[in-house]
Formats: structure tokens, C-alpha cells, sequence
């Protein structure tokens, strides 16, 4: 019983917004059964010493290495074989080897997602799965946002939806493909004026870009181990570009190509663990992150529970 | 008529958006009739010219001529081509140029305020005034700079409205509406002589001052003028011979603040060349642990010399009399009490903490603590209602009091060289940038300390509140622990004593 895969895009988007981290098992292809519950403890890292000044990519020697790591806990359980709940809340970890900027630390955002499965056609041992995922997210803590690259998290509320097409063949070999869209509220700063497209704004309040992301991936999954390649791309739909020699601001529209690689083994029947990395290939106003993460999922199956 | 209309565009674009919730709006003020004329104004002391009759203004054709009523019948024509558009531009500008000019000011100055990156061999390269548009552009806005680019606009706007207001009493022209009640203007009325036009004055200083301090944007300041006094036709507020006579006297007045400026010492202000000069004159006074600069790689420190600029209020030999007395020494108890405090602050720095030392920040991309201390009196100022005079006075008093506080406190940082936390103890860690500069005593304290006091002598209801503003914008400096107290303590004294000297020019120059 597979399921999640998680954090994939803190592994690349952490890069200059490590609020950017998303749970990635809202946008696979899988589902758990009725009455199952999946939790998550995962640890990711990355780090990117380099980074696009809006599209010129440059180094920074007052910045150096700049590496975010978190903790995440995720859980998704099975109200039907149709319809999944997901919850997730990181703990993020800022901080440089440079730089004077005392790096963050604190709890970021709490999301919840439905995720349903509406359709799906059988051709032979093949199968073809139709799905959707809304979610909502809320900053868990009062972390301080205007302070990137170092804030754990944009401090926006959000709300996302996506569609999800996912092939398996009767091997267990997959194509999944997703496409989401996220809509991001205002944010409050601790200032009361800023520049907005070189528009002098008077207002705390800062529009921060929606969200556009498109995922494919290409795995096997087998009763005991799952193998997945998957390459993302995701884009800020409005905003601005960091200034010149300036650091990043809420505003601005980020936006990153990525890849990845991950793999997932079950130890036993409860308990799996997981391995996996990614890399930023090509980015806006993001740092060129590579990143890597390891997991553990624990199992519940309360249908057994019942039965027993 | 073609008109390039930016600020009206910029405002239709931010309601357009605010439509859909996706920009804050933008400060927007309406107009207001002003509560006195201040008829004497003509009379009140200028800055750089000897007074208000030194330049000036030719005599204006009488209201009955022939020739004003030609200027009020194609008043009348523009009038009625006004589009929507345009009337949105007769109100921002309406509400009152000067502040308009200096919202402008700060804009340029927060969008000019960033430092140059550094070069691969390791070196700075320097933005040059003769190509200004190339990266890094010219100028640099730090904070002394705007400073001084928010004094000579001031001041260029106050010369200028006290020479027009003596004009418009001497020569008494009335308003076209007066001598014509068909033209019906779209802003509040007064009593206001009509001739020169005080925003064309205001238009045509603020030009041609924001020109020469910011040389890449010509064209953008160029279409903005245009605009400004464009707005006193399609409003019905001037005729054209009002406004030409304004615009060349406001020409007049900012080539002598311009000529002022090329002789204020600013341009020796970055002279890198001498800097190894004054570390050896501290070093002969027995200041040998000195200031660095902690960027990678090391840049060279900011404006020097800026503490050699000729100041406003006061003269050189004050400048070195008043200079706060040296920092304490390491090993001193007052010394490392404050050590202690930055190196408990890096470990405890609480929200409430970090959003003072966010709030005052005014960093790179801002328009800096002269900007922060701008933007307070103009709010003032529309809360008060002042007429344009008044409000140009206010500011080049504030803006004066600020330029003066950034060069004694610049003269008082490269005299002293003193560390910042971080240069001895490397393992704090900051909530804002480390500023390229000696700490004692902060900028940010003098520049408060200073405003705030010619704030309160302008708005006497506004005292207890700009001192307390002073005095968090001071502490912000040790919450974001780049600053001993000593150095936010002393800055803040020394700020307010400097503020004393725009003071007592206010209350000796005709309009108390």
C-alpha cells in the first residue's frame, strides 16, 4: 500500500522560498484504500550556493552556501477507496554559511488536502485514473516572511487545485501526469512600504504571485518497493524580479525547473522507508538547489483493527 | 493632443487591480482647500537666495488686456478637451505639489538604492553620473545621499514658492476663475494671486534639482512637469502666462540650489583615494582597532568624506564642536554591558523585536531613514492641510535638519572608526543588513533624533509622538543587532541637538 512521496519541491523550490515546499502525494497518482492510514516522518535538506537574479544566474559571496532543511510529518487516510484526507506540517530550518543573517527556524504551514478519484477506465491489466486534489494551507506559526532567503515560508494562505491522470500497466509501471494551480493570499510585512515593479508601494500589504505547477513522473510500483523519476516544472503567474544586488522579496515571480529521483522500500508490511533526490535545472529568482530526503511510512490499517 | 499621462495610467492600472484584490492601493490623497495664504510669505527668509525679490519676475499684461483674455479663451478650450484621464491628473497633482514632487523624490531614491555589485577581480565598481542608466546606475541612493537629494529639493521648492509669493503679492493677478466666472476649476478655490503659477514653480524646481541628482530619469521627470502644469490648465486653475512665468522662475531658483550643490563638498564625498589618509589621522590619535568592512569582498566604506559636506544649519567649526566625545572602550564596563546585550539579543531576539528592527530598516530598496522621516511630515502636512508655501518650509527645514544630521554623524563615524558588534564578535547574527560604515553613532538615531525634533516644532501635537518614533527607529538599530546602544544612545542626543539648529532657523525666518 503505497503512498506518499512528499516534499519534493522543498527539495528544489526551497531553493529561495522554502515555503514553496510542497507535499508532493496530493499531486501522485495513488490512492489509499478505505480505512487506511499512512503517516509520513521525512527529512529533507537542500542547499544552492547559486541563483537566478531574475533570469541572470549569479553567485553572491555575502550569501554563500544557503541550506534549508525540514522536518515533515504527513498523514493521509482513505474515507473511501475514492477519496483520500491529507495533512502535512513542516518544520523548517534556515540557515547560511555566510552569511550575518541569523537564519529561522520555527513551524511553517499546515495544509489539508481531499484528493478524489472521480473516473477511471480498465483496458486489459492497464489502467488509466482520473483524479483531483483541493487543498488549503494556513501559516501554523508567526514566523517572519519578509526575511528571504532565510523566512521558512512565504506566509500565505493558500488554496490549490489540481487534476491528475494517472497509467499503470498490470507490471506496476506508471506515468502519472498533474497540473495544479495555487491561489496565494496578501501577506502583511513588518514594514509599511516596498517596491512593486519599481512602483514605490505605501502598504504593508504585499501581493504575492498564484501558482502554477505541472508534474510528470515515471515509476514502478511493486508490492515491496517503488521507483520513480520525475521531472516539474513551476511558476509564479505574476510578480517581479529581484533587483539588482538586492535579495529576494515576497513579490517576485519565482519559477524552476526541476528533476528527481526517489525510491521507496517496504521493511515490513507496516514500515517503509524512503530515499530521494532533486535538482534544479533551470530557475527564476530561485536558488539552484539540489536537495535530498529520507522518510519513514508507517502504516495503519484500521479495516484489520475492526476485523480483529 | 497627445499627452503621456503616466501617473493617471499608473493610478487607472492600481485600480484596475485592486479590482480583482491583487495590489494594495497606493497612497493616494485628495485635494484641499488651504486654511491660511500666508500673504507675507514673500517675506519670509530664503535658504540660498538672499530673499524672495532676488530674482525677478517680469510684470504680467493687466487681466482686462486683449491678450490675458486670449489666454483665458484657449484656457477655456483646454478646458474642455480635459478627458477623464486628465482630471484624474488635475486631482493627484491638486492635492499639493510639493508633497507630490517629494513622493516622487523618495521613489527614485528607493528604486536608485542599491549598492554595486562587486566585479570577478574583486573590486567595486563606481556608478558614474555620466552614464547613469548603465548598471550600477548613478546615483547610488544611500542614506546620505538621499539626504542631500531630499534637502536641495526642498529647498529649491521653498527659495522658489517664497520668490513666487512675493511676485503674486506684488503683481496681484487674480485666479482666471476670478476674472472670469465661466471658467469653472475643478479644485478648491482661494485667494491666491494666480501669477506666477506656485505649481509651476514647484514643477520646474523639482525637475530640474531631481535632474541633476538623478540624470538617468530626464525624460521620466521631463513628462511628470509636463503633466503637473499641464493639470492647472485642464482644472481652470491658471492661464498660460501664469504658468510659463512659474516654470521660469522655478528654473531660475534650481540653477542656483544646482550651482550650491556642485560646491557642497559632495563631490569629494566618495574620494577613495584618501581614505588610507584618515585611518592614519585616527591612527595618530591613538584609534588603532578600527572599523572594517565585513562584505566579501571587502568594500570600500561608504562616502568617506560625506562628513566634509557643507551643512545647513550650522557651520564647520560647529560641526566639530558638537561632536559627541569617543565611544568606550573595550574593557570598559559600559563596553562590554553592551556586548553583552547584542550577544543575548542574537540568542533571544524576540517577533516584536524583529518587526522594529524590519519597520525601521529602510535598507537597500527603500528610500532610506531621510525617506522614512519624508514621508512622516508629508502625511502631516495633508493632515494639517498646509498651503504650498508652508508645506515647502516644513520640508526643507525637516530635509535640512536631516542632511545636517547625516554629515555630522558621518563626520563623527569616520573620526572615531568605531566597530560595529559583528566586527568583534563575529559569531552574532543579525536581523537586517550590516551597514558598510563605523558604527558610532548610528545614522539611523541622528537622522530621527534630528527630524523628530524639527517635527515637533513644526506639529506641536506631533511631539510626544515623533520622540517616541525616534526612539524605537533608534532601538530598532540594536534589536537588529548591528549597533552598540551607546552607538543608538549618543546618535539619538546628537540628532536632536542637530535638529535644534533647523529650529532655530524656523523660528527666526518670518513664518512662526
Amino acid at each position: 500500500m503505497t503512498v506518499q512521496q512528499t516534499l519534493r519541491l522543498c527539495a528544489i523550490l526551497l531553493a529561495m522560498a522554502p515555503v514553496l515546499v510542497k507535499a508532493q502525494s496530493p499531486t501522485d497518482g495513488l490512492l489509499m484504500k478505505k480505512r487506511e492510514l499512512c503517516n509520513l516522518l521525512q527529512y529533507n535538506q537542500s542547499n544552492w550556493s547559486e541563483y537566478w537574479q531574475g533570469t541572470t544566474k549569479r553567485s553572491n559571496s555575502n550569501l554563500g552556501t544557503v541550506t534549508n532543511q525540514n522536518v515533515m510529518l504527513m498523514s493521509a487516510y482513505g474515507i473511501t477507496n475514492k477519496l483520500n484526507a491529507l495533512v502535512a506540517l513542516p518544520w523548517v530550518r534556515t540557515s547560511s554559511d555566510v552569511s550575518y543573517l541569523q537564519g529561522q527556524r520555527g513551524i511553517q504551514d499546515l495544509s489539508l488536502w481531499l484528493k478524489w478519484q472521480p473516473y477511471q477506465i480498465k483496458m486489459g491489466k492497464n489502467e488509466l485514473r482520473f483524479q483531483t486534489t483541493g487543498g488549503l494551507s494556513t501559516p501554523a506559526s508567526n514566523y517572519f516572511a519578509d526575511f528571504l532567503p532565510f523566512s521558512i515560508g512565504l506566509k500565505s494562505k493558500t488554496a490549490s487545485l489540481r487534476a491528475i491522470a494517472h497509467f499503470t500497466t498490470g507490471m506496476g509501471i506508471y506515468v502519472t501526469a498533474q497540473a495544479g494551480h495555487t491561489w496565494r493570499s496578501h501577506v502583511h510585512l513588518n514594514r509599511d512600504s516596498y517596491l512593486y515593479h519599481n512602483e514605490l508601494i505605501y502598504s504593508n500589504e504585499v501581493p504575492v504571485p498564484n501558482w502554477f505547477d505541472a508534474t510528470v513522473r515515471l515509476g514502478i510500483l511493486k508490492p515491496k518497493f517503488q521507483i520513480e523519476l520525475w521531472g516539474d516544472r513551476s511558476t509564479g503567474l505574476t510578480g517581479d524580479d529581484i533587483r539588482y544586488n538586492d535579495g529576494p522579496m515576497l513579490t517576485n515571480k519565482m519559477q524552476a525547473t526541476s528533476v528527481g529521483a526517489w525510491a521507496k522500500y517496504w521493511v515490513i508490511k507496516q514500515l517503509a522507508v524512503s530515499v530521494g533526490g532533486s535538482s534544479v535545472l533551470d530557475g527564476r529568482n530561485v536558488g539552484q538547489s539540489t536537495g535530498w530526503n529520507a522518510g519513514v511510512f508507517y502504516l495503519v490499517d484500521f479495516n484489520k483493527k475492526a476485523s480483529n | 493632443m497627445k499627452n503621456i499621462n503616466i501617473r493617471t495610467f499608473f493610478f487607472a492600472g492600481l485600480i484596475l487591480f485592486s479590482a480583482c484584490k491583487k495590489t494594495p492601493e497606493a497612497l493616494i490623497n485628495p485635494p484641499y482647500a488651504e486654511t491660511s495664504l500666508d500673504n507675507n510669505g514673500g517675506n519670509w527668509k530664503t535658504i540660498i537666495l538672499t530673499n524672495g525679490s532676488e530674482i525677478s519676475v517680469p510684470t504680467p499684461v493687466a487681466a482686462g488686456s486683449d491678450l490675458y483674455q486670449s489666454e483665458i479663451t484657449a484656457l477655456k478650450a483646454t478646458m474642455s478637451t480635459a478627458s477623464d484621464e486628465n482630471k484624474e491628473a488635475v486631482q493627484y497633482w491638486g492635492a499639493n505639489g510639493v508633497v507630490r514632487w517629494h513622493e516622487i523624490a523618495r521613489e527614485l531614491a528607493a528604486n536608485y538604492n542599491a549598492a554595486p555589485n562587486y566585479n570577478a577581480d574583486g573590486t567595486y565598481p563606481v556608478p558614474d553620473a555620466n552614464n547613469p542608466t548603465a548598471y550600477p546606475r548613478f546615483p547610488f541612493a544611500n542614506p546620505p545621499y538621499a539626504s542631500r537629494a531630499f534637502a536641495l529639493l526642498a529647498v529649491a521648492q521653498y527659495d522658489a514658492l517664497v520668490t513666487a509669493w512675493k511676485a503674486k503679492f506684488a503683481h496681484n493677478r487674480l485666479a482666471p476663475y476670478k476674472n472670469d466666472t465661466s471658467v469653472q476649476p475643478l479644485l478648491p478655490t482661494n485667494d491666491l494671486p494666480s501669477y506666477p503659477s506656485e505649481d509651476a514653480v514647484v514643477a520646474a524646481a523639482s525637475r530640474e534639482v531631481l535632474k541633476f541628482l538623478f540624470p538617468g530619469e530626464k525624460p521620466y521627470l521631463d513628462e511628470l512637469s509636463t503633466e503637473h502644469k499641464n493639470t492647472r490648465l485642464w482644472g481652470g486653475m491658471n492661464v498660460q502666462s501664469d504658468i510659463d512665468a512659474g516654470d521660469s522662475l522655478g528654473v531660475a531658483v534650481a540653477k542656483r540650489i544646482i550651482a550650491y550643490a556642485k560646491t557642497d563638498r559632495m563631490s569629494a564625498a566618495n574620494k577613495q583615494v584618501d581614505y588610507p589618509l584618515l585611518k592614519a589621522d585616527a591612527t595618530a590619535r591613538g584609534i588603532t582597532t578600527q572599523w572594517r568592512s565585513l562584505e566579501i569582498p571587502a568594500r570600500p566604506p561608504l562616502l568617506p568624506f560625506f562628513g566634509n559636506v557643507k551643512p545647513w544649519n550650522f557651520n564647520d567649526t560647529t560641526k566639530v564642536a558638537i561632536r559627541p566625545p569617543a565611544p568606550p572602550l573595550p574593557g570598559s564596563a559600559q563596553f562590554e554591558a553592551d556586548l553583552a546585550e547584542m550577544r543575548d539579543l542574537a540568542k533571544n531576539r524576540t517577533t516584536e523585536q524583529y518587526r522594529i528592527a524590519a519597520y525601521w530598516a529602510d535598507g537597500v530598496g527603500s528610500y532610506t531613514p531621510p525617506g522614512h522621516w519624508n514621508r512622516k511630515a508629508t502625511e502631516y502636512i495633508y493632515e494639517k492641510q498646509l498651503n504650498e508655501i508652508r508645506s515647502a518650509r516644513a520640508m526643507a527645514l525637516l530635509t535640512t535638519a536631516i542632511q545636517d544630521a547625516g554629515i555630522a554623524c558621518w563626520n563623527t563615524k569616520y573620526y572615531y572608526l568605531s566597530q560595529r558588534p559583528t566586527d568583534i564578535d563575529a559569531s552574532l547574527k543579525t536581523a537586517t543588513g550590516i551597514p558598510n560604515f563605523p558604527g558610532y553613532v548610528s545614522g539611523h538615531s541622528t537622522f530621527s533624533g534630528a527630524a523628530a525634533e524639527v517635527l515637533a516644532f513644526i506639529f506641536p501635537d506631533k511631539a510626544a509622538e515623533v520622540r517616541n518614533m525616534a526612539l524605537e527607529a533608534s532601538e530598532s538599530r540594536i534589536y537588529g543587532g548591528i549597533h552598540f546602544r551607546v552607538d543608538c544612545e549618543v546618535g539619538l542626543e546628537f540628532g536632536k541637538r542637530i535638529g535644534g539648529f533647523a529650529v532655530e532657523r524656523g523660528r527666526n525666518d518670518g513664518a512662526q
